[in-house]
């Protein structure tokens, strides 16, 4: 009888402590600016993205549902989710899985802010494709903040259309990552 | 005498035809200036285009949050079809209030049997009147249907909002 108590407890310690090392939320945001000189208008944010970070492994993930990108102009969006950009009818969530690379130099124990770098597979439209970006995580209490900004190239993720060809939307779209996570 | 007449008609032919040349060539001109207008007033218009304020939008759906959510399944697009890009107003119980990264807020209700949910981020010109909304709330909100998508991450299925304000 004693033993089965140790078992079980010892599998409900292990449970909790697995869980307080991953933590998630579901309001991350993306921002999306592929403005350029032309075109000022196709930009945009999305601000319930799902997010995952376990700071044991550094394995982090993102999901952003693709029609929830919220542009100021309707055209603009129509045009985001259309067949020949996202095609989000068919390609509903973009996504990200990877992980912190340096680790080791990021503690998420003690408050501060700790530079980093994050390498995984982004997939969208279809594509998947490696990506590695510069993070910066800030740790206060049980809370961290975690930030990356990165371009990328649209051709990569066979994303095409008149309005990239005229210069009205960038080739190389800005993308930022916050996640608050708590 | 013969060679004179001959050059005066034929001058007078060259100034009638020249004369019916500039009336073309001036109707072309307009009809182009007034197609270069229009289409100017069109690119003008479709550039300041803007989404209108949800609160004055008329909804295409009034659900109960519950038996919303019960309509969205992984790997059946038949909700996300009917709600494509229409204007719902969801009435329901808030669970939980998220501060997104910009400072501004989420609203969740969540089903506490599957854990799938129900987000709405709200439209700029609301977003004081959703930072007075607490978990335990009944509210009815009102916003732009985006999708309802299963989330490898949490395992349940999230349906999303954008655009949101309160209906009442």
């Amino acid at each position: 009888m004693k033993k089965t108590i140790l078992v079980l407890s010892l599998a409900v310690v292990s449970a909790v402590s697995f869980a307080q090392k991953k933590k998630t939320t579901t309001s991350a945001t993306v921002s999306f600016d592929a403005t350029t000189k032309l075109d000022a208008l196709p930009k945009a944010d999305n601000k319930t993205v799902v997010a995952a970070l376990n700071t044991k492994t550094g394995a982090i993930a993102f999901e952003a549902v693709v029609k929830n990108f919220s542009f100021s102009n309707p055209k603009i969006q129509e045009h985001f989710n259309g067949a020949q950009w996202m095609d989000s009818d068919k390609f509903p969530k973009a996504s990200f899985k990877g992980k912190i690379t340096n680790l080791s130099t990021v503690n998420f124990k003690a408050d501060g802010t700790y530079s980093g770098t994050v390498e995984g597979d982004l997939t969208m439209h279809g594509v998947t494709k490696k990506v590695s970006a510069p993070a910066k995580f800030v740790v206060s209490g049980s809370n961290i903040t975690a930030t990356s900004e990165f371009s990328v190239k649209v051709a990569d993720f066979n994303v095409s259309g008149p309005a990239i060809g005229a210069g009205k939307v960038a080739t190389d779209p800005k993308i930022t990552v916050t996640a608050e996570f708590k | 005498m013969f060679k004179h007449c001959t050059f005066v008609a034929v001058l007078k032919v060259y100034k009638m035809e020249k004369a019916k040349s500039k009336g073309w060539l001036k109707k072309i001109l307009i009809a182009g200036g007034i197609l270069l207008v229009a289409g100017a007033a069109i690119a003008w218009y479709l550039f300041n285009l803007k989404f209108d304020d949800t609160k004055t939008v008329k909804a295409d759906y009034t659900v109960n949050a519950a038996a919303f959510l019960n309509e969205f399944k992984p790997d059946d697009s038949t909700a996300n079809v009917k709600y494509k890009d229409k204007i719902i107003v969801v009435n329901g119980r808030v669970s939980e209030t998220e501060a997104a990264a910009d400072a501004s807020i989420n609203i969740k209700i969540t089903d506490t049997l599957t854990d799938n949910y129900i987000i709405f981020s709200f439209q700029d010109q609301s977003l004081n009147e959703a930072k007075k909304i607490k978990a335990g709330d009944s509210v009815s909100i009102k916003g732009s249907f985006s999708d309802g998508v299963y989330s490898d991450i949490l395992e349940v299925m999230t349906v999303n909002f954008k655009r949101c304000t309160l209906d009442k």
